[in-house]
Order: C-alpha cells, then sequence, then structure tokens
C-alpha cells in the first residue's frame, strides 16, 4: 500500500463529474427506501425486493464498474500512469492500493447506503438490511477486483463489463442455470443469505463454493491485474 | 546563394492558390456529417476495433428474431409468437448497451480533442451539427431497432401468415420503433455530450436507464401488490423504455401491458401525458445538446 | 558512471518496424537523439526507459535490462512527450507527490529544489490545467529531476517552446550533463541538437544513420556531392560549359521545373567556377539553390552510404 498512490487516486476518484454519479446513486436507493417508508408500505418483502433487485443488484455492479474501472482506466487512457509506472514502486502495490481505494468508494456509496436504505424501511427485520449490506460490501469488492483488471487489459473496459454484468450475469443467468455459479452477483446473494436469518433470502449458490469463488476471483484478477501492469507498454506517440 | 529553398521530392511550393469554383452549401456540409456519424455509430469508416461492439451487438439483436422465424415455420402455427411491438422492450438490454456504447462514439471524440472549433470555421452551425449528430442517432437506433421487426415479418410473410395483419403489425412494430430511437437517441446524446471522457459517458447512460428501470420496476411491483394500480402506471412515466412503450400501446389501442399483465396500458387522456412527456425529453435532449454546443462553438 | 547501452535492437509492431537493429551506446554527458518524424526517437527513448520490450536485442543500464525492473527508476527519469498529468494537482503537489513515489526520505526539500531549478517557483500553487504548454514541460522537468537521477531522458522536450523557454532548458540540459549525468534528449531541428548536446546519434526510419560528433558528421558530408538547382537565361549552354568543369560529376535539363540540376563533386571549385562560367559566356543566373541542404536529404545522404 502506497499513501501517495492512494492520495492521488482517491482525488481523481471523487473529482467533480464522477462525484456526482457516485452520489447520485445511492442518493437515488435512499430516495425510495424513504419515500417507501413515508407511505408505509414498507416491510422485510419489500425491503428484500428493493434491496435484493434495486441494490445488490443494479447499484452494486455498477459502481463496482464504474468504480473498478475508474481507478485506473482513465490514467492509463491518457498516459498520465507513466507517472506511477516511472517509481521503484512495486505494480503489485499500485494494484492494491488503487483496489482498496475502491473497496473504500464502494464501503461509502454502495455498501452504507445500502445498510441504510435497509434499515430506513424495515429496521433490521430478519437480518436483511446487515446481510445486504454485507453482500453489498463483499460483492462491489469483487466486481472492482475484476472490473479493475479489465481496466489494465482493454480499452473498452466499460462496454465488456457491462456486457459481463447485464448479458451474462442477467439475461443467461436467468436462462441457464450454470451461468449463475459463475456470476459474482450470485455469490453476493449466497454470502447475504447466509449472513441474514434462516430463509430470508434464497441463494442458487452454496455458501462454500460462494466465498472460494469471491476469494479465488478477487485475489486472482487482483495478482494478474499486477502482471499486466508491469508489462503495459506506453510507446510514445500516439 | 538566392532563396527559396527547394526541397528535392519533399514540398512543392506551387503558391497558396484561392477556389474560385462551385461550393456545396450547407445542406451538404449536414448531410455529411449525418451519413459520417451514421456511419461511425456501426463502426464502418473506422479501424476494425471499432467494429466489434456495434456488430455484436446488432448480432445480439437480430438474433431471437431469426430463431423466433424459424421456431414459427417449423411449429407451423398461424401466428407469430411475439406482437411486433413487443420485441423491443423485451430485448431492451440489448438496445440499451448499444446506445451506451455507440452515443459516446457520435460526439466523445470531437469534444475529447477539441475539434469542435474546427467543425463552426464552417458554414455549419452549431444548430446544423446538433441535427446532424442527432438524426445520424436515431438512424442508428431505427436500424438496430427495426432489422429484427422486419426479419419477422420476412418470416411471416414466408411462413404464410396472414399478409395484412403482418403488414399492418410490423408497420405499428416499426411506428414504435422510431419513436424508441427518437427518445433513446436524444438521451444517449444529451448524457454523452456531457463529458468528454467516453468510458465515463457509457458508465453514465447504461446507469440512467437502468437505474430508472429498476427503481421503476420496484415501485410498480409495490403498487400493484399494495393495490394502486394508477401509481403503478404513472410510475412508467420516469423511465425511458417503459415511457415510450406505454405511449406506443396507447397508440395502437393496446388494453393490457403485454410484458406485465397487472398493469394497464394508457387510455384515452392518459395517453396524452405519455406524449406530451416523451415530447418533453426529446425537446429538454436537444435543448440541452444545442446549449452545450453553442457554448462549444463560442469558446 | 551510467550507461545506457542498445545492442542490436529491433522493435516492430504488426507488419511496421518502428526500430531497425540499432546498437549505441549513451554515456555520461549530454547526446542528441536525432531524426525526422516517425523515425522510431521515440519508440527508443520508452525502450531505454524500461516500457517497451525490444522486440530483439537488448537495452541495458550498466548491464541490467531495463524491462521489468521496477528498481531501475532510481536510477532513470524519463520526461514523457505526451502532456497529460494529473490536472487536479497544483504544480508544487504534483512534484511533491513524484518525490514521495520515489521514497525520498525528505520530498519536501526535493520538490523545492527541483521546482526551483527549473523556476516554476512562482506558479507552484496553481492548478496544473491552468498552465501553459512551456509551464507544463517545466513542471515535468522537475517531477523528473526531483530524485536526482544519474539518467535522464527526455522526448522532444523542445515542443512547443518560446526562445526564451528553449534557452532556459537548454541552459539547464547543459549544466546537467556537464554535472556528469546521462543525459538524452530527441529532436527533429537540428539546430537544437547542435547547441546543446556534445555527441548526436542519428535515427531515420527506425535504422540508426550515424553517430559521433555533430561537426565530424558534417564534414563527412561535405565529401559528398552537392546537388544545386540552377535557372539561367540558357540553361543548356550553363550545362555544356559546367559539364566540361572537373567540378561537377552530372548535368540534368528538368523539363518540368524548367531548371538546372547539377550535381558538384568539388564543392569549393564549384561555387567559384559558376558566377564565373556564367559571366564567360554572357549568361544571366535566375537562380541558384541547394536542392539537397534539407535535413531530409542530409538524412537521406547519411542512409544511402
Amino acid at each position: 500500500m502506497n499513501a501517495t498512490v492512494a492520495a492521488i487516486t482517491w482525488r481523481a476518484m471523487v473529482g467533480r463529474r464522477r462525484a456526482v454519479l457516485l452520489l447520485a446513486l445511492p442518493l437515488v436507493l435512499l430516495v425510495l427506501a424513504a419515500g417507501l417508508r413515508l407511505t408505509g408500505v414498507a416491510d422485510a418483502a419489500v425491503s428484500r425486493g428493493v434491496l435484493g433487485a434495486l441494490a445488490l443488484g443494479t447499484l452494486v455492479p455498477l459502481l463496482g464498474l464504474i468504480v473498478g474501472t475508474g481507478v485506473i482506466a482513465p490514467e492509463i487512457d491518457d498516459g498520465s500512469i507513466v507517472y506511477l509506472l516511472s517509481k521503484p514502486v512495486s505494480r503489485s502495490t499500485i494494484v492494491v492500493t488503487k483496489l482498496a481505494v475502491a473497496a473504500a468508494c464502494i464501503a461509502l456509496f454502495a455498501a452504507l447506503p445500502t445498510l441504510l436504505a435497509g434499515l430506513l424501511m424495515a429496521g433490521n427485520d430478519r437480518g436483511l438490511a446487515v446481510a445486504y449490506g454485507v453482500g453489498s460490501l463483499v460483492g462491489g469488492v469483487a466486481y472492482c477486483a475484476v472490473f479493475l483488471l479489465l481496466g489494465v487489459l482493454s480499452r473498452h473496459a466499460v462496454v465488456i463489463g457491462l456486457l459481463y454484468a447485464l448479458l451474462w450475469e442477467t439475461l443467461i443467468g436467468g436462462y441457464v442455470p450454470g451461468a449463475r455459479t459463475l456470476s459474482v452477483q450470485q455469490w453476493a446473494v449466497s454470502l447475504t443469505s447466509a449472513v441474514a436469518d434462516d430463509g430470508a433470502v434464497t441463494a442458487d449458490v452454496r455458501l462454500g463454493v460462494a466465498v472460494t469463488l469471491l476469494v479465488v476471483v478477487t485475489v486472482g484478477a487482483t495478482i494478474y491485474a499486477s502482471q499486466r501492469l508491469r508489462s503495459l507498454t506506453l510507446a510514445g506517440e500516439d | 546563394m538566392s532563396a527559396p529553398r527547394q526541397q528535392t521530392g519533399v514540398i512543392h511550393d506551387i503558391g497558396y492558390r484561392n477556389y474560385d469554383g462551385a461550393r456545396l452549401g450547407r445542406w451538404y456540409l449536414v448531410r455529411s456529417l449525418f451519413a459520417q456519424s451514421l456511419r461511425g455509430a456501426y463502426g464502418l469508416g473506422r479501424p476494425a476495433r471499432s467494429k466489434v461492439m456495434p456488430m455484436l451487438l446488432f448480432a445480439a439483436m437480430t438474433f431471437p428474431a431469426l430463431i423466433i422465424v424459424v421456431v414459427t415455420v417449423i411449429t407451423g402455427s398461424d401466428d407469430l409468437p411475439l406482437d411486433y411491438i413487443e420485441y423491443i422492450p423485451i430485448t431492451f438490454y440489448i438496445s440499451a448497451i448499444f446506445l451506451a456504447a455507440q452515443a459516446p462514439q457520435l460526439v466523445s471524440r470531437d469534444l475529447r480533442f477539441r475539434t469542435v472549433p474546427l467543425y463552426f470555421s464552417r458554414p455549419i452551425t452549431y444548430a446544423d451539427y446538433v441535427l446532424a449528430k442527432y438524426a445520424a442517432m436515431t438512424a442508428a437506433l431505427l436500424i438496430l431497432l427495426g432489422s429484427p421487426l422486419l426479419i419477422m415479418y420476412g418470416g411471416g410473410v414466408l411462413a404464410d401468415l396472414p399478409f395484412w395483419a403482418q403488414t399492418r403489425g410490423v408497420l405499428k412494430g416499426l411506428a414504435g420503433a422510431a419513436l424508441f430511437a427518437v427518445v433513446l437517441g436524444g438521451i444517449g446524446l444529451a448524457v454523452a455530450s456531457a463529458t468528454p471522457r467516453r468510458g465515463f459517458g457509457v458508465a453514465a447512460i447504461i446507469v440512467l436507464i437502468l437505474v430508472s428501470y429498476t427503481v421503476v420496476s420496484s415501485v410498480e411491483a409495490i403498487a400493484l401488490g399494495t393495490g394502486n394500480p394508477t401509481v403503478a402506471l404513472y410510475a412508467e412515466l420516469f423511465t425511458p423504455y417503459n415511457l415510450v412503450n406505454s405511449l406506443q400501446l396507447w397508440l395502437f389501442g393496446v388494453d393490457i401491458n403485454p410484458q406485465f399483465s397487472d398493469l394497464s396500458a394508457p387510455h384515452g387522456w392518459q395517453g396524452a401525458i405519455f406524449a406530451g412527456t416523451a415530447l418533453a425529453v426529446v425537446a429538454a435532449s436537444a435543448g440541452f445538446l444545442l446549449l452545450r454546443y453553442r457554448k462549444a462553438s463560442t469558446r | 558512471m551510467s550507461t545506457i547501452e542498445i545492442d542490436r535492437v529491433s522493435r516492430w509492431f504488426g507488419n511496421v518496424v518502428a526500430v531497425n537493429d540499432v546498437s549505441m551506446t549513451i554515456g555520461p554527458g549530454v547526446t542528441g537523439l536525432l531524426g525526422p518524424n516517425g523515425a522510431g526517437k521515440s519508440t527508443l527513448i520508452h525502450m531505454m526507459a524500461g516500457f517497451l520490450p525490444p522486440s530483439a536485442g537488448t537495452v541495458t543500464l550498466d548491464g541490467d535490462r531495463v524491462w521489468h525492473r521496477e528498481d531501475v527508476y532510481r536510477r532513470i527519469g524519463l520526461v514523457p512527450e505526451r502532456e497529460a498529468m494529473y490536472d487536479f494537482m497544483t504544480g508544487w503537489q504534483f512534484t511533491l507527490a513524484n518525490a514521495e513515489l520515489h521514497g525520498l526520505a525528505d520530498p519536501g526539500t526535493a520538490a523545492a529544489r527541483a521546482l526551483e531549478t527549473v523556476e516554476m517557483t512562482f506558479a507552484k500553487d496553481r492548478q496544473l490545467d491552468t498552465y501553459s504548454k512551456g509551464m507544463k514541460q517545466r513542471v515535468k522537468m522537475a517531477a523528473t529531476l526531483v530524485h536526482d537521477p544519474a539518467v535522464l531522458l527526455l522526448d522532444e522536450p523542445f515542443n512547443g517552446m518560446d526562445p526564451r523557454q528553449r534557452l532556459q532548458l537548454m541552459g539547464l540540459i547543459r549544466r546537467m550533463g556537464a554535472d556528469g549525468r546521462t543525459v538524452l534528449f530527441s529532436s527533429h531541428i537540428l539546430e537544437e541538437v547542435e547547441q546543446v548536446a556534445s555527441h548526436i546519434e542519428v535515427v531515420v526510419a527506425g535504422r540508426h544513420a550515424a553517430s559521433g560528433d555533430f561537426r565530424a558528421i558534417r564534414r563527412l558530408m561535405i565529401d559528398r556531392p552537392h546537388a544545386f538547382l540552377i535557372r539561367s537565361s540558357d540553361d543548356r549552354r550553363l550545362a555544356a560549359a559546367l559539364i566540361a568543369d572537373g567540378s561537377t560529376a552530372a548535368v540534368e535539363l528538368d523539363p518540368r521545373e524548367r531548371a538546372l540540376r547539377v550535381h558538384a563533386v568539388d564543392f569549393q571549385r564549384f561555387v567559384t567556377v559558376l558566377p564565373r562560367l556564367a559571366r564567360e559566356h554572357g549568361l544571366r543566373l535566375y537562380e541558384v539553390a541547394p536542392s539537397d541542404e534539407s535535413l531530409e536529404s542530409v538524412f537521406s545522404y547519411l542512409v544511402a552510404s
């Protein structure tokens, strides 16, 4: 971990326009939660629906995409990453530090709002709020690791990430049962199901499998990203 | 040794020459910009790398239509399993990704590399530029959304389905596709033109569409569950795909929303609200684009 | 002593060969990398800086390979050509961040000193996106000097600089070289290289065309035939008179240019013979221009040998 890299990444991340998007998403969730609470329709079932579909199902992958690619792809794109790479700092330190900043953003803009929204709607009824908060955090970090790797590998990281999150996880995952085992979303759901009260949340992937895959994917993506960053070529006149 | 120096084979100094011939007018400029933007939306005239995504998405969009045609022919049924106007709302993920990926392709490069002033040093005005780009995005979407409908129509005709019913159906479908194209195109371009970074524009567009969709779906589910069908109906206004879908259902006199059988389509004057909202969205998008490029042209 | 050794290095991108079997040694002092645009200078510099692996051959710094080695950056500083920096930072913050990333014991002092060296202390608290191009270039230099590198690589450092800034930068580069550092900078402008570098390497179309002291190379070129373009009142008679003299090797009447092309082998003699012959034959000379003193023809001579 390198404090300077972290500081630079953090400041670039919460720079004006990106911050708008980062704040807008949890705001939508919180406003909806507040609205549902005020109109008196919020209960555990509603909470599960909203947190499952909006928070974990939409907010977390999208924020994971924005934050995961945003911590590295713009720098590679305009070449300013040369100022990080031309230093005696190991590439894995750079990647891990950036992932840590991404995780902090996820915690702040995804997991915490999810927890708050859950509490707002139905308190911690059936342990849902805390469970979805945890699921959002862990799932979000896994997404960030994957999308960070994608940012190092390709200049079209955002679109490719979108294709994964939307087409693979949602469409194909809806029709092909096997695809659900290979979906970060489903692993997060399994974790949520484990943390919540028994039977509150149904998961399609067994907890053991989900946790293992989460760890493997997060660590593996980080290691691979560090390797690829070592071999990143900057060729001058572009 | 006197000047001028002659550089062998590299530059021939023939002096600056004025062009006094005929000049093609502003309309030609707009048309050329339109054509170039439309082709760019599908990666034509760009390196191979830029063709992959739009072609992939086009294939993904039309593939289900082919499946539908094959199924209809094989099972010999006397109607298509899916109505023409249902196709676009069902496949909205794919066209949403296309919009998110390609709208920035039309506008980000000019903004990022600051070539916009180069356009405005020509007889083209900022309104022409916006017109050309908006038209190109709409046309690109229309091609994407209309092709599967045409495939279904072709298949239906080949499978000997009742001709006039099919023709009416496909015309309605294409009209609906045009509505989708105009509304979505405006939203996509407006958001994309707000930032010179392409990746960020992609993310912003998809966030707008997806998050609004999920929020609206949740609200609808809750509203219907608690017996508030009017709330559910009006919730459709707040996300682009549902807005246009409800509008086309109203225009073509469909009673019940085919995807969501508990939800009714707008009736009578309710539809006017949907039409008005759609119009407002288009106007707001165009207005935003005009303001954006007016600022860019005077800088 | 820091010496960069480039040994039979080639680099290709698909079908395009950017650098073609180049070998050179860059030692202490100032070396200029000279070549037309697209000659592969940037590619070479990025290979020396460890950002591009050679497709063939090796690039080493004092015997250590530069590719895939992060600790080599303690000794190397690269000033890239591309302008992109962290725009949201001020000049001071940017230089300080670079100092911190190098793990310096006292980053603040190093940053302040570097900014003073490039004379950017006056604007250090303004954001980078408010800087002019020359100012950005100088801050880039400061960020690179902050860790006192033994090797300094500059990619087209004079691009976009006004004369005063150029003089300043030249002075700075000369001082760095005099300190015993190994400084390499690239340029396509002969005069810039001439004034600063003691040693030049010429690269043309990816090939290593010439190397050595600038004046020596210039002198070598005098041995080549010089080409002239002449317009006179009677080209054909002048051609006949010139070819009769031993200072010319070839004459050609160019119908398109409506001029006379002459290849002179004895430059000194030719320049005195031409006006004399013209006067003797009663001819007027309207135009006498050397058609090969541009950089392109200089380079093409070097490559053709």
